[in-house]
């Protein structure tokens, strides 16, 4: 074992006990025995399947969010809009299923549903993260802020849709959708749960992921991170780079808008992204941007979430927001062990903003001439 | 629409667009010496928290001073990651976002029981600047405003100066633009970044605080709503100098007014419509600036 590693290491556990003291010292804030505070925490998770099965609900859509997130961070794309992009796929996968039902009738059968409303929902949230992708590529805008803005025109296009043209017309408290096709809803995974089979897409998210991780793109956005030029120069252009990958994290987004509404919900309701977008992009760097970290990140996320109910209930007297000041410390102790393990966590300003030397003159184009005429230099470079 | 709803919508937009100048500033110098705080949204929650905690024992201006202490103790907190640790700032930036937004509410909740009444502090109250307030117009727009719109004027034009006139302004735009030659010639980078984002981050936390203190008097989880974002929007539309930020700020703030209080008229469009504009809108900005920023970019590439 290298100093570094053992640094990295060290720092790993000094971060874990700094994030259970603060822990501790909320719970004591707040006038409670952390004890039972904590017996609280694990009972909210695991006293019942139900539970289990929240543990589960909450974990997926976040998992999958921050799995296809991957990419655009290696890539130093810092996308916060999935939030965004969640809702505008489950507009489409919800209207998508209606439109159906419309054309066919009752007699629709479920795998069909299934698979018009997830390609709806992946196409929506990709079509609505080529917008930020475009114009970062283009003229430079800051995918942090343009993603950021269209977060606030998605949830403005939410609340219109529930009020007029996918509104409910029956009289409801909360503006919501009509409930969607029986045949079009996710089976449940475990029964008396709201845990559905949607989790098997996170396997197939990792399963995919682990062959793109394999691909020569995966390697042009690795390069592309570290040293722009030399991938224009092997064909990542930053127009490609950034509309790639922000097209996977906005289809994965999509994907989850569809699932909140066909697995959770069972119809469309202004609550649809419920911060999954955030925490989804919390989880891909408390990950390690890797699959397993990913899963074992949105899981514990989930828990503290679950727990925290718990917690709430057990106590009486702490908020459950207490899990939130928890995952704040706890991605604040990743930033920081994370500086030890160099290359985990692109550097952000490859593709926030446009390098000196590209722009409007065009160097993508010069890039390609560069790359036609084959200098030995770049080569070697490459090989290295 | 009525002249006095025009009225009504400009003082509301001077006072939206306070805050946003307070932090805008202050995150001018933070871009201007090469650093970017992502952690605003973070810093202002918590300085409306404490602004409002401290108001409720001490009154308004006591909410603000504590605003701009919860702002100085965060960026010092982010120096350290960023610097001694050498954690990323990026994601520094979204988890001091994160955990702000958590830790207010928490604190929040432990302070007012949900189901209890929420407590409402005294605010700053407004100005009246004698004769001038009864000019038309200009009267209740300039003359009659809250104490943290002419506090946001006095310091945008100390920050004009501290920028333009300092040493301090010399060694951050320094710094800012070539960290290399800056220290051959005897700057510290570290030591003027540190000094910048102390500075930004003080000013988050009272422009936080002013949300809270100087028209609302009190506090509601999650109410800063997205504006520490609008903050680093307007500072790139700004071109990071105190009037562009200001003007950015006042746009926005226009906006925000005009959306809040325009639905009351016969302008039919959905209230969505209203509530999305001033974030369309300054996209639309934040994309044109970009482009001209491009543009000139290239212009010089071009000459060079």
């Amino acid at each position: 074992m290298n100093r570094a590693r053992v640094r990295s290491l060290a720092l790993t556990a000094i971060v874990v006990v700094v994030v259970a003291a603060i822990a501790m010292a909320l719970i004591l804030v707040a006038g409670a025995d952390p004890l039972v505070g904590l017996r609280g925490l694990v009972e909210g998770v695991s006293s019942s399947p139900y539970r289990v099965g929240e543990l589960l609900v909450g974990a997926v859509p976040v998992a999958i969010v921050a799995l296809t997130l991957v990419p655009a961070l290696r890539a130093g794309v810092f996308s916060v809009g999935a939030e965004g992009q969640v809702v505008v796929g489950a507009i489409a996968a919800t209207a998508a299923t209606f439109g159906m039902r419309g054309a066919l009738g009752d007699a629709a059968p479920a795998p069909a549903y299934w698979l018009v409303g997830a390609v709806a929902g992946a196409l929506g949230g990709a079509l609505f993260a080529l917008l930020p992708a475009w114009l970062a590529a283009r003229w430079g805008v800051n995918v942090i802020l343009s993603t950021l803005l269209l977060n606030y025109v998605a949830s403005g296009s939410l609340g219109w849709t529930l009020r007029t043209w996918l509104a409910s017309p029956e009289n409801t408290a909360t503006p919501q959708s009509d409930a969607l096709p029986a045949a079009a809803a996710l089976p449940d995974l475990l029964p008396g749960t709201r845990a559905h089979v949607g989790v098997l897409l996170v396997v197939v998210a990792v399963v995919v992921f682990e062959l793109w991780r394999r691909s020569r793109h995966a390697t042009r956005v690795r390069v592309f991170a570290e040293r722009p030029a030399l991938a224009r120069r092997l064909g990542a252009t930053r127009t490609r780079t950034v509309l790639t990958t922000m097209l996977v994290s906005g289809a994965g987004a999509g994907v989850v808008g569809w699932m909140q509404v066909a697995g959770v919900n069972d119809r469309l309701l202004g609550s649809v992204s419920g911060g999954v977008g955030f925490s989804g992009l919390a989880v891909a760097l408390l990950g390690g941007l890797l699959p397993v970290g990913i899963a074992a990140a949105a899981v514990f996320f989930s828990a503290l979430a679950v727990g925290a109910v718990g917690m709430q209930s057990a106590t009486g007297t702490v908020p459950s927001s207490i899990a939130d000041v928890i995952k704040g410390v706890l991605l604040l102790g990743v930033a920081v062990v994370a500086a030890t393990r160099p290359g985990l966590v692109a550097p952000a300003h490859a593709a926030a903003a446009p390098p000196p030397d590209d722009g409007a003159l065009g160097a993508d184009e010069t890039a390609g001439a560069l790359a036609a005429s084959g200098e030995p230099v770049i080569a070697e470079e490459a090989r290295a | 629409m009525s002249g006095e709803l025009w009225i009504s919508i400009l003082v509301g937009a001077l006072a939206l667009a306070a805050p946003l100048v307070i932090a805008g500033i202050g995150e001018g110098f933070v871009e201007r010496a090469g650093r970017l705080n992502l952690g605003i949204e973070g810093m202002m929650i918590l300085g409306a928290f404490a602004g409002v905690y401290a108001a409720s024992i001490a009154g308004p201006w006591a909410g603000l001073a504590a605003g701009a202490v919860v702002g100085v103790v965060l960026g010092a907190g982010v120096n350290a990651l960023v610097y001694a640790l050498r954690a990323n700032e990026i994601v520094v930036g979204v988890a001091v976002t994160m955990l702000g937004l958590g830790l207010s509410t928490y604190l929040f909740q432990l302070w007012v029981p949900a189901g209890t009444t929420n407590v409402s502090v005294d605010t700053l109250g407004r100005v009246d600047l004698g004769p001038l307030s009864d000019l038309p117009v200009a009267g209740p727009v300039l003359f009659a405003q809250s104490p943290v719109v002419y506090a946001a004027a006095v310091l945008l034009v100390l920050m004009w100066a501290l920028a333009r006139l300092t040493r301090f302004g010399l060694q951050v735009r320094a710094v800012g633009s070539d960290p290399i030659s800056a220290a051959l010639r005897g700057v510290r980078p570290r030591a003027v970044g540190e000094r910048a984002l102390l500075l930004g981050g003080t000013l988050a936390g009272l422009a936080g605080a002013t949300i809270a203190v100087g028209s609302i008097g009190a506090f509601t989880p999650g109410m800063t709503a997205g504006r520490g974002y609008i903050v680093l929007a307007i500072v790139i539309m700004g071109r990071m100098t105190p009037i562009g930020i200001a003007l950015g700020a006042l746009l926005f703030g226009f906006l925000q007014s005009f959306s809040l209080l325009a639905q009351s008229t016969a302008i039919q469009l959905p209230s969505e419509v209203y509530a999305t504009l001033p974030y369309l809108v300054t996209l639309i900005v934040l994309v044109l600036t970009s482009r001209a920023a491009l543009r000139r970019h290239a212009a010089r590439l071009r000459t060079a």
